[in-house]
């Protein structure tokens, strides 16, 4: 019965706009020659009436109209004030169309004319305006703004118009939606308690935060205080002043429960419950230092007031006594004193009523929300543990060719930012040449590593080779190499960071649900952290050239008399790590920026890496990564405002861990711990 | 006697001097090297387009205009000493230049003491107003203030997450903020305030924590004074999230045109940015200016706020020249006052006595084409030294015309202080 009412009554609402009986065409442009300041300059405070204005006037297309002024395409031609809708082909004379008629009256000049742009706020109010029609448009793309903007800007009357709409959807997908946003709608204004409840139990455990979005407003409440507690009334909580705080479900919560965790606020402290107290009529005020001096000034006679002389009045404790004189004399009010104050507010009852009156649907409210909040927080810290995997995988990969030139073979290399640097630079010159964004990532992966390779011999050639066993005459050379980089790639590419596109399927995120989400970049990044272990490890452990490699770090001399040559071996190796660091700058650059200081960020975390982890073994570079981007998470999470003071805490941490375990994680043993 | 000699000295000096004063020097005090190099090299560039033009012009009082550019190279202590060299070795008249807050505190103290004057171009906290400064940027009530009564009133926001960069002007900005929301009813409970390092890419996190303080059914707004290259991976973040202008948007007070070109912009459509200029400005004078600029810098280049800040602020300071007859500071500073000139966004902008500028303030919606849609404007409003919605700063006023003093404090009806060391 109820749904038969609801398509009526949706019938009706179509048919009042579709073919209305007093269409009139002179009524539509009276009302946009009468509001024009208004649609020209719109805002949300005073639209709606304009809205209504033009749906009243019932003419066809005043649908059109709506829907072009939402778009942005709606102009108006400076001279006389009058709306249309413009085509243009070379945008310097625009054809000019009557919004009344539809017919082409003229052309005007770019100068002539003004689009008429309105906020997304008044675009809101357009798209909730426009529901009824394009619920049942034939344009799926139509339909599906349709549900966005009751999704955003949900009213009563939508949900006849939208039972109708879930009757009549063939799309499939969207007709989920519809099902999904009717129980929304049902929830906060179906007619029978029976109905709403139904609805609000049917989203128990829905992580969607559209769902909590909708039942949390069902619990707001209102302060209220009176002697006694009302029987009838739906009371949210019983609060005492002071004491006790709100819960996430509008309930009391006294502090002995949670204090643990975190800080307890009480909702009302002494005063301004007295100050509900005032409001109410139930207790005088209480005088102001500000009133008090008035009464004061206002009783001076010659000089004094009662027993004081003005002069004396400069302390606060005088002038109350002053005051408190006058009280006596009667030409005062009296200020309620501490425990006058104490006495009232402890005489009376403070409590938070619901807005909704029936006590089952909030009830029924309550109880979803509990079990929905606890499986939040489940999800929250599933979504944590993610994160921090993440940037444990970026770390690991920024830190991973360093793990070898300086794990492996002990070079301080302070330039490895910057191979990083150019990594992500080459994507960018590569994207230039090749528009296909997946292409071009694909290219740039070797050309990455072959610019970064070359860029790492030459630095070992020229540089390093010549200051092996210095280690700080190494750092004060790379360092000012990276110097030399940084304003090199400035001098190229200018300062303006450069955008390195992701391709499409890399775009978005992998959403589990409205709590757990990670964007597909991070994975890409992830898989390719994996990857490169994978690999490096294979490479060090089962090739030749990490036979090598291994070899002529522990004992140079004696690698070389086994018939080895060390120079190549080291020039090798050193290529290797900065052609890995010049990939993982591909990567890096995808999800962060492309500037000439993109390494510099990730100079300092990639040493605490290796180090954290263990000198000499990828192994250890994997644990140390995966320390720091979980410490790193966990202590953002307890400090959510402040992401540098994280930060600063996990650097102390990880000073204090060093103390203890000085040669990292994964420590050698044996001989070649003492190389 | 040693008196008379340093005097015969001067004289001597002073007659070659004489000879070559046809020309006035200008200072331009921006960084070309560093992290800061990325904003500040576009304002070197436009201060000397503009005196280029006025060289084209006939000059200033029929003298030749010429720039003296250093580079104080994003190192805020090297800012003060390149403006000594300004001043005292090239003793140029004027100095434009300058971009972060803590670059401008270290410059001030030697301004101040060798009686220099400088226009500072960007928007900037507030809380400070120095004799020696004109301030041609906005100041909070001209930018961050009109942004947040725009989301109150229009986008019905209810919960505010301000996200900031850690130095002076977010957290000082954002302290006034905090203020103004909860003066307006909004509970501390339902404002997120987050600072992050300069040039921070982690963003993940922090973006679902914005989004998750919608779950309690509250229209949630970010204001953002994220500043540089930060912004790339917040906003690359905010695009993988999904989440969407209409449902968390976010209004930025340091992302200009100049920023967006190194950005896709396709997922950033409807987002906000709030400034006194936007190069989509349809005015004949910013046409004319974004031409002059393209023809000089290159067709790609776009034109930004502090660019018109720079614009006004010459400008005004030719003019003011003019006025006085002179270069010497003090007539400069005092004809400064009450001048007008055409802002680029139509409108007149106004010199005010406590060296701020009347300027209107304008919201812009981000386009695909990385400029702004203008979908707010306000009438001029008057930069404020000192906010009115902090108490210790609501009693202050600053009026270098007739008061005389930068820091006065109203209550009590007395000059606080005089240098700016605060």
């Amino acid at each position: 019965m109820s749904r038969l009412a609801s398509i009526l009554s949706a019938l009706i609402l179509l048919a009042y706009f579709v073919a209305p009986a007093n269409a009139s065409p002179e009524k539509f442009a009276e009302v946009l020659e009468r509001d024009f300041k208004l649609i020209q300059r719109s805002s949300v405070k005073t639209v709606t009436p304009v809205l209504e204005a033009i749906q009243a006037s019932g003419f066809e297309n005043a649908q059109e109209f709506l829907s072009n002024w939402q778009e942005k395409s709606l102009w108006f031609r400076k001279e006389d004030n009058r709306f249309f809708y413009v085509t243009t082909e070379d945008k310097k004379t625009y054809t000019l169309i009557d919004v009344v008629t539809g017919e082409k009256i003229g052309e005007a000049g770019k100068r002539d004319i003004k689009q008429i742009k309105p906020n997304s706020g008044v675009r809101k109010l357009l798209g909730s305006a426009l529901v009824q029609f394009r619920l049942v448009s034939p344009d799926l793309a139509v339909r599906r703004a349709s549900l966005e903007s009751i999704s955003r800007d949900a009213k009563p009357e939508h949900l006849p118009a939208l039972r109708n709409a879930v009757e009549t959807e063939t799309d499939l997908e969207l007709k989920t939606g519809f099902i999904q946003l009717e129980r929304l709608l049902t929830m906060q204004f179906g007619e029978t308690p029976e109905e709403r409840i139904e609805a609000i139990n049917s989203f128990a455990g829905d992580l969607n935060l559209e769902v909590r979005a909708n039942l949390n407003p069902l619990l707001a409440s209102k302060l209220e205080v009176a002697s006694q507690l009302p029987e009838d009334a739906n009371i949210a909580r019983i609060i005492i002043p002071g004491e006790t705080g709100i819960g996430s479900d509008a309930s009391a919560i006294s502090p002995s429960v949670l204090s643990w965790f975190s800080e307890v606020r009480p909702e009302l402290d002494l005063d301004e419950a007295y100050l509900m107290l005032v409001k109410s009529g139930a207790a005088p005020a209480i005088v102001t230092k500000q009133e008090r001096d008035n009464t004061i000034v206002k009783n001076i006679k010659d000089g004094m007031v009662g027993r004081y002389e003005i002069a004396s009045l400069n302390t606060e404790e005088r002038r109350d006594a002053a005051y408190s004189d006058l009280v006596l004399t009667g030409v005062a009010e009296p200020s309620p004193s501490r425990s006058d104050i104490e006495a009232a507010v402890s005489e009376h009852v403070f409590f938070a009523r619901f807005d909704e009156p029936d006590s089952n649907v909030t009830d029924a409210v309550r109880n979803t929300l509990g079990q929905i909040n606890a499986s939040v927080r489940w999800n929250t810290f599933l979504d944590l543990a993610l994160d921090a995997i993440s940037l444990a995988s970026i770390y690991f990969l920024a830190a991973i060719g360093l793990a070898i030139t300086f794990g492996v073979m002990r070079v301080i290399n302070m330039a490895h930012g910057e191979f990083i640097m150019m990594g992500a630079y080459s994507g960018y010159v590569v994207q230039q040449f090749i528009t296909n964004y997946t292409l071009s990532i694909i290219v740039a992966i070797p050309v990455a590593f072959a610019v970064t390779f070359a860029a790492g011999v030459a630095l070992e050639r020229l540089v390093i080779r010549h200051l092996y066993d210095r280690p700080l005459e190494t750092l004060l050379a790379t360092f000012g190499v990276s110097i030399a980089l940084q304003q090199l790639a400035k001098n190229i590419f200018g300062t303006q960071a450069r955008p390195l596109t992701a391709p499409d399927w890399l775009d978005g995120a992998l959403v589990i649900n409205d709590v757990v989400s990670i964007s597909w970049i991070r994975i890409a990044i992830f898989g390719l952290s994996i990857l490169f272990f994978v690999g490096l490890w294979w490479t060090l452990n089962k090739t030749r050239l990490g036979l090598e490699t291994r070899a002529v770090v522990q004992n140079p001399r004696m690698a070389a008399s086994m018939g080895i040559n060390p120079d190549r071996i080291n020039m090798l190796t050193f290529g290797l790590g900065s052609g890995i660091a010049g990939i993982a700058g591909v990567a890096i650059g995808l999800y962060a920026k492309v500037t000439s200081e993109l390494g510099s960020d990730y100079i300092v975390q990639s040493f605490m890496t290796v180090v954290i982890g263990g000198v000499g073994n990828i192994w250890g570079t994997l644990a140390g990564a995966g320390l720091i981007g979980i410490f790193q998470k966990l202590i953002e999470s307890f400090n959510p405002s402040n992401t540098l003071a994280a930060q600063t805490y996990m650097i102390i941490i990880i000073i204090i861990f060093i103390q203890f375990r000085p040669r990292g994680i994964i420590a050698l043993k044996g001989r070649a711990a003492e190389a | 006697m040693l008196k008379k000699l340093a005097l015969a000295a001067a004289i001597s000096i002073a007659t070659p001097i004489a000879a070559l004063a046809e020309e006035i020097k200008v200072g331009i005090l921006h960084s070309l090297s560093g992290t800061m190099a990325i904003s500040e090299t576009t304002l070197k560039d436009t201060m000397l387009m503009l005196i280029d033009e006025q060289n084209k012009k006939g000059g200033v009082m029929g003298k030749k205009l010429v720039p003296v550019v250093v580079d104080p190279a994003s190192d805020w202590p090297l800012f003060a000493e390149k403006a000594r060299e300004l001043l005292t070795v090239h003793n140029v008249d004027v100095i434009f230049g300058n971009w972060t807050s803590v670059s401008r505190k270290s410059v001030l103290p030697v301004i101040e003491e060798l009686n220099g004057l400088l226009f500072y171009p960007v928007q900037y906290e507030g809380e400070e107003s120095s004799k020696n400064v004109f301030y041609t940027g906005a100041a909070p009530n001209q930018q961050a203030i009109p942004a947040t009564d725009y989301y109150l009133e229009e986008l019905g926001v209810e919960k505010f997450a301000l996200l900031g960069t850690d130095y002076v002007y977010p957290r000082t900005t954002n302290k006034i903020l905090e203020q103004y929301l909860v003066d307006k009813g909004i509970k501390e409970d339902d404002i997120f305030v987050n600072y992050t390092p300069f040039g921070h890419s982690d963003w993940s996190k922090i973006v679902a924590d914005v989004v998750a303080l919608g779950a309690d059914g509250k229209k949630v707004g970010v204001i953002s004074t994220i500043n540089g290259d930060a912004n790339i991976g917040f906003y690359k973040e905010l695009a993988a999230a999904g989440v969407s202008a209409d449902d968390i948007p976010v209004v930025a007070f340091s992302v200009g045109e100049e920023e967006l070109s190194g950005l896709d912009t396709t997922n950033l459509v409807g987002h906000l940015a709030a400034w006194n200029y936007f190069q989509s400005a349809d005015t004949e004078v910013n046409g004319t200016f974004i031409e002059s600029w393209k023809a000089r810098m290159g067709d790609e280049r776009v034109t930004n706020d502090p660019m018109e800040a720079h614009y006004i602020g010459f400008n005004m300071w030719v003019n003011a020249v003019e006025k006085a007859g002179t270069t010497d500071v003090d007539a400069v500073r005092t004809a400064m006052y009450g001048q007008e000139f055409p802002n680029l966004t139509g409108g007149t902008a106004v010199m005010l006595p406590n060296h701020h500028l009347a300027k209107p303030v304008l919201i812009g919606e981000i386009q695909e084409d990385g400029q702004f849609d203008i979908i707010s404007q306000t009438a001029e409003v008057p930069g404020d030294a000192w906010t009115d919605f902090l108490p210790e700063s609501a009693v202050l006023k600053s009026d270098w015309k007739d008061l005389g003093c930068g820091m006065y404090n109203t209550e009590t009806s007395t000059c606080v202080q005089l240098k700016s060391n605060y």
